[in-house]
């Protein structure tokens, strides 16, 4: 292996006695690309925390360029020419870009304690062409994309000179265009002698980007070398630490043709267009687009939280107007949200409570009666126990104490206590560890199999094609093709779904 | 420090005096561990202030000083129980001393069976509501259920009120139930010219001043309430709904909640629960007074914060809120008995509740570290 | 074309609420009493809205940081109380008095900051711990009594710059200029917005947010204690009652000139300065119009409601204006062209 620009010796660091890393040693390659990979609470984060100054090691020290380096703030990192991108931006959106880039250190003026903001405007400006980001400096960042505000992230690392820039799981707010634009952009960061390390659970763009790969599993580096003696088979067999012999569970059932779901029109000016396809009881169809396709935004409306101008949607046969979430989930609905932190779950909250939150009104005769409170809790037991929620206490502990994979899972099963006809579940997987997503592939699978009709929203295509029996492909807020499980093609469907570009 | 290797022999003799020592203190931070993380810390820090207190000011612990610390908790545990309803939905009623004042009046001037014309003359309420022989209820058999129920009303309604703006017009708690304060003190001020309304019925009176078997009226109604606020929380849909719509209300809203009357219900109790307290107030006083509870807002506030019940929505208890109101009047009371010029009161006062804050912060910290 | 026209007027009309609101007032005032039109009214509102006005500009520095300052009325009375014990006792000359003034403010101040950046208590409840023993503390000083300024102080508060401008609003003005400079250019300014916009995200970014919530807090205290002098300066005494309540009228001052109680919105110049005038003239306007003195708070109260009930509604706006667009119409074309 290459020259390291930064290496790790002997590193052990542990939270309340937990050891989340067991004396690791690796190395940092210069000038290449190094894809860290590993389940979540493998120690990822961790490691890279200590490069970036966030947590000091106990134990082992790291090195940069050979001379000990201990970093005790972010701002030492940077300092040391160590930039840490993190998967959620460290950006005040109240602030134009040029003064988020020099948010800690502003230039001043000769002689007055004042911002020199026509030296502020040129470097940003120098800057942002080098990200290819074509706006002015003065640009508030509200007004900027997920993704171009990850390209401010990135200039604001060029502007101390960053020599390691650190991504976390750059990719999961960016459309499909902003990832191969900053695909190309770490490309030539690299080609410009920059190191990285790039961190992901997305394997296809590891393998796409890294020269070398490193994986972690439980605090330990279990494998170091270069990209070709990697397959993403062999990633995950050493992130899980056995061979997972499929990436998704067999389907058991098939199908039926009752209709749970019928959708018909459904129209908002500026979100979506003629919406209209049939749900069917046990089939689990898949909704795929890209970021900004209108997928979200399409499931939010039918489950009520959005309004809509027109079209008609039916649960079970039975139409409903004005929808609301509640009146949504008296028809039979239910709706996992795409991102569990705002609005899936009440976070400091017991793990009980929030899964019994939906289905609460059913265990009482009324609002300010007392809840059959032996039912409630036996029920919860038994749903969380199907799922195998692990990691608490269920009436003590506040769910946020779980991992992210049984969190998900504590969203799902507040859902189906209420033993919903349809279940909407929008990107269920993100940010969730292999052996997890197997587990939330086979509550989907069991489902169906029981007669609930599942719409499956996401942005990964490979998991619909493992999972569905049919896919809606969405661009421009609008279905541009069906396609039936024994049509699956991935060109195919990435085709229709960049159709908005031909228009 | 167990997987440190001793390799040398006096370095384990030092040691293992430090383990011993270490057990000692430990045993004892444990306990004052477990005091401070407990439920009932507010508790024991009121007994701990009693107990200090006693060797100093003998009287403190006389019966009738007991009895007065006793009686003094009801009527603004009444008041804290509504506040407490809105801080777990992480709002925020301010204007609880004005809808206090505004009921005190409207209740007297409805009830009171002589009014002096010197005084009362230029109300707009002269003539219309009330003349020189009293309110529209003066004298009338059932005149104080009647002006109680019209009280309790009118909190509910002005609760509604805060309730709606908040919920429905997305107008900030804080700034909603300020202006409300503002409006509704005014509007009291107004309704009387500044003057306070007396002769109220003797039936109304009492309430506020008998007793059975030295046990204050209001013991049994608000503790019957505290009783029932509790089992509201803790047992019912509705309850659960509170602390959801506090904790997060996106994931309310998206989990069928129907966050908007959750909301408005909790400004509904507290207004009607500031009502409950300005009965008690106002039948201790026999008037119904226009600045009723003007200094109130800060023992509110204080005392269901203090309890323990957080500011950011989400969390909060009824006993927690009895203990803050107990450690709240225990401060007033002993206060008092040292007979402490008002500067002095109020250089305590604002000093215990720093220190009681400080004392939660180390908790809070205690609790996240596990 | 049209219609975007009339959305652009919409929203320009949005973002300015609080200047129309600001002009509706002073309209209808004038048509009420058509002295109120007068140079000299606009003089007295001025300068009656200047003490609060200063207040209510360190408000807005706390606000900036999604802070609160229950304290500023506590702290008006015993800065002034302490200056005025300083001039009368000790004959001090006005400049030490007002010295001391400012020093006792931003002592204050102070406390303040080291409760919620040391000892990290939430700012309501450290502000109000800090506002009740504080009276006392200042009632402690004054014995409960007035406390009289020396005549020179009363003739400064009554001078004019030029023998023009009246100085309580030079004050006023000057300040709200140099708080704006302060906020909009230069680092600190600009790093109290950043953390007001997200806290943890400021650590992150290597900002000493300690250091920028104690220098909030501590020019509140200075502003407080400005304020509380300039106000001290126009009655000649500080009476045991003094700066009971302000802490509400600064922050309705602030927050009707557009701050947000949730950080990182805000503006002294033309918001908070507009704010404070606004209240300023609707109680000048309505003594003008003869209103009973009884009725005054509630139309006060009542216009304010108005503001706070716009300001809601103008944020429920934006915020469906801002909505992106996920279609793209033929013809109505959306911004930002892709690469």
């Amino acid at each position: 292996m290459s020259d390291a620009i930064l290496t790790f010796d002997h590193v052990e660091k542990s939270f309340f006695g937990v050891r989340v890393l067991k004396g690791i040693s690796l190395d940092v390659p210069r000038g290449k690309v190094l894809g860290l990979v590993g389940e979540n609470g493998a120690g990822k984060s961790t490691l890279m925390n200590l490069m970036g100054g966030v947590h000091a090691p106990d134990r082992g020290q790291m090195l940069l360029n050979g001379a000990p380096y201990a970093p005790r703030t972010p701002s030492d990192a940077n300092a040391a020419g160590i930039a840490f991108i993190h998967q959620e931006l460290n950006l005040f959106t109240n602030l134009s870009i040029a003064e988020n880039i020099f948010i800690d250190g502003f230039p001043r003026l000769r002689w007055l304690p004042m911002l020199d903001r026509s030296h502020m405007r040129a470097r940003t400006k120098q800057y942002l062409e080098a990200v290819e980001l074509h706006v002015s400096p003065d640009t508030l960042v509200e007004k900027l994309s997920p993704g171009e505000r990850q390209l401010v992230e990135i200039a604001k690392a060029l502007s101390f000179d960053a020599r390691i820039i650190i991504f976390d799981e750059p990719t999961t707010s960016l459309t499909a265009r902003e990832t191969e634009r900053l695909f190309r952009l770490i490309e030539r960061l690299r080609s410009d002698g920059a190191s990285i390390v790039y961190i992901s659970h997305i394997l296809p763009d590891v393998m796409r980007l890294a020269d070398e790969i490193a994986v972690l599993r439980d605090g330990e580096l279990v494998a170091h070398g270069d990209k070709e003696a990697f397959t993403i088979n062999r990633m995950i067999a050493l992130m899980v630490g056995r061979a997972i012999e499929q990436l998704y569970p067999p389907r058991r059932s098939a199908p039926t043709t009752t209709p749970v779901l019928e959708v018909q029109d459904i129209s908002q000016q500026g979100i979506v267009e003629a919406i209209t396809f049939t749900l069917h009881k046990g089939e689990i169809l898949g909704v795929f687009g890209l970021m900004g396709s209108g997928r979200s935004e399409l499931a939010r409306i039918l489950f009520g939280l959005d309004e809509h101008a027109r079209g008609e949607i039916r649960v079970a046969g039975k139409p409903y107007t004005r929808p609301s979430a509640r009146r949504s989930i008296d028809a039979g609905m239910a709706f996992v949200t795409e991102n569990r932190r705002e609005e899936g779950l009440l976070m400091d909250i017991a793990i009980a409570e929030n899964i019994g939150l939906v289905a609460l009104p059913r265990y009482a005769a009324a609002t300010v009666t007392a809840v059959n409170e032996r039912r409630y809790f036996t029920e919860i037991t038994d749903v969380a126990a199907s799922l195998a929620i692990k990691g608490g206490e269920l009436r003590q502990q506040a769910v946020k104490t779980l991992s992210g994979g049984n969190q998900q899972k504590a969203v799902i099963a507040k859902w189906l206590l209420d033993k919903p006809a349809v279940l909407i579940i929008d990107e269920p997987t993100r940010g969730v560890d292999v052996g997890a997503k197997y587990e939330i592939y086979s509550i989907i699978n069991d489902l169906a199999a029981a007669g609930t009709g599942v719409l499956f929203i996401s942005s990964e295509l490979e998991e619909l094609m493992g999972v569905c029996d049919r896919m809606l492909v969405m661009s421009n807020g609008e279905i541009q093709a069906t396609f039936s499980r024994d049509e699956f093609e991935k060109e195919r469907i990435l085709r229709a779904a960049f159709r908005e570009n031909a228009a | 420090m167990m997987e440190a290797e001793v390799k040398e022999p006096n370095r384990a003799v030092t040691r293992s005096q430090l383990v011993a020592t270490s057990s000692a203190r430990g045993t004892v931070r444990r306990v004052l561990r477990k005091l401070l993380l407990s439920e009932y810390f507010v508790l024991y820090l009121s007994i701990v202030y009693f107990l200090a207190l006693w060797p100093f000011i003998p009287r403190i612990a006389s019966p009738q000083n007991l009895g007065n610390i006793f009686s003094n908790m009801w009527p603004l545990l009444a008041i804290a129980i509504g506040q407490t309803f809105v801080l777990i939905i992480a709002g925020i009623d301010l204007s609880q001393p004005s809808i206090m004042a505004l009921v005190s009046v409207i209740g007297a001037a409805l009830m009171t069976s002589q009014l002096d014309p010197v005084l009362f003359e230029k109300s707009p309420l002269w003539g219309i509501v009330f003349t020189e022989a009293g309110g529209p209820l003066a004298g009338a058999f059932l005149a104080a259920p009647v002006a109680i129920m019209v009280m309790l009303l009118v909190g509910a309604l002005i609760g509604w009120f805060n309730g709606t703006a908040v919920a429905r017009l997305k107008m900030p708690p804080f700034m909603v139930t300020l202006v409300g304060m503002m409006f509704f003190s005014a509007l009291a001020i107004y309704l009387v010219k500044s003057e306070n309304i007396i002769h109220l019925p003797e039936s109304y009176v009492l309430l506020g001043q008998g007793q059975i078997a030295f046990i204050p009226y209001s013991f049994f109604i608000v503790g019957a309430l505290a009783i029932a606020a509790q089992w509201l929380l803790s047992r019912t849909v509705l309850g659960r709904w509170f602390y959801a719509v506090g904790a997060n209300v996106r994931t309310a809203t998206v989990s069928g909640v129907p966050v908007t009357r959750v909301i408005v219900t909790a400004y509904i109790l507290s207004g009607v629960f500031a009502a409950i307290g300005a009965v008690f107030y106002s039948a201790r006083l026999a008037a119904g007074r226009p600045t009723l509870g003007a200094t109130l807002l800060l023992d509110v506030v204080g005392a269901t914060v203090i309890g323990g019940t957080s500011l950011f929505g989400g969390k909060g208890k009824i006993m927690w809120t009895v203990f803050g109101v107990l450690f709240f009047v225990l401060l007033d009371n002993s206060l008092n008995l040292l007979n402490l010029s008002y500067f002095w009161v109020q250089i305590v006062k604002g000093s215990v509740i720093l220190l009681a804050a400080a004392l939660d912060v180390a908790r809070t910290r205690l609790l996240a570290r596990g | 074309m049209k219609t975007t026209n009339r959305q652009h007027l919409a929203q320009l009309a949005l973002q300015n609420t609080s200047l129309l609101l600001f002009i509706v007032v002073f309209v209808v005032f004038g048509l009420l009493a058509p002295r109120f039109f007068a140079l000299q009214t606009f003089e007295t509102i001025l300068k009656q809205a200047s003490y609060i006005g200063i207040v209510a500009i360190g408000m807005t520095f706390v606000i900036l940081t999604a802070g609160i300052d229950l304290s500023v009325g506590s702290n008006m009375y015993v800065s002034a109380t302490v200056a005025g014990l300083v001039m009368q006792e000790l004959k001090a000359p006005v400049w030490l008095g007002l010295l001391v003034c400012l020093s006792v403010g931003m002592l204050f101040g102070g406390v303040n900051a080291f409760l919620i950046t040391r000892v990290k208590i939430i700012p309501f409840i450290a502000t109000l711990g800090t506002m009740v023993a504080g009276k006392g503390i200042g009632l402690l000083f004054s014995r409960s009594i007035q406390i009289p300024y020396p005549d020179s102080v009363l003739e400064l508060g009554s001078s004019r710059l030029f023998g023009l401008i009246p100085l309580p609003i030079v004050i006023f003005l000057g300040v709200a200029l140099a708080a704006q400079l302060v906020l909009t250019m230069t680092p600190i300014g600009r790093q109290i917005y950043a953390v007001g916009n997200d806290a943890e995200a400021a650590k992150k970014a290597g900002l000493s947010v300690g250091r920028v919530l104690t220098s909030v807090y501590i020019v509140s205290g200075l502003m407080a204690a400005l304020g509380g002098f300039v106000s001290v300066a126009q009655q000649g005494v500080v009476h045991p009652g003094f700066g009971e309540g302000y802490e509400f009228n600064a922050i309705a001052a602030a927050v009707l000139g557009g701050a947000s109680l949730f950080g990182g919105v805000g503006s002294v110049l033309p918001g908070t300065l507009l704010g404070a005038v606004l209240i300023q003239m609707i109680q000048t306007g309505l003594i003008f119009t003869k209103v009973d003195i009884y009725i005054q708070p509630l139309i006060t109260a009542a216009i304010i409601f108005s503001a706070v009930l716009l300001d809601a509604f103008r944020n429920i706006q934006l915020q469906k204006l801002r909505r992106r667009n996920i279609r793209i119409d033929k013809g109505a074309l959306v911004g930002a062209g892709d690469d």
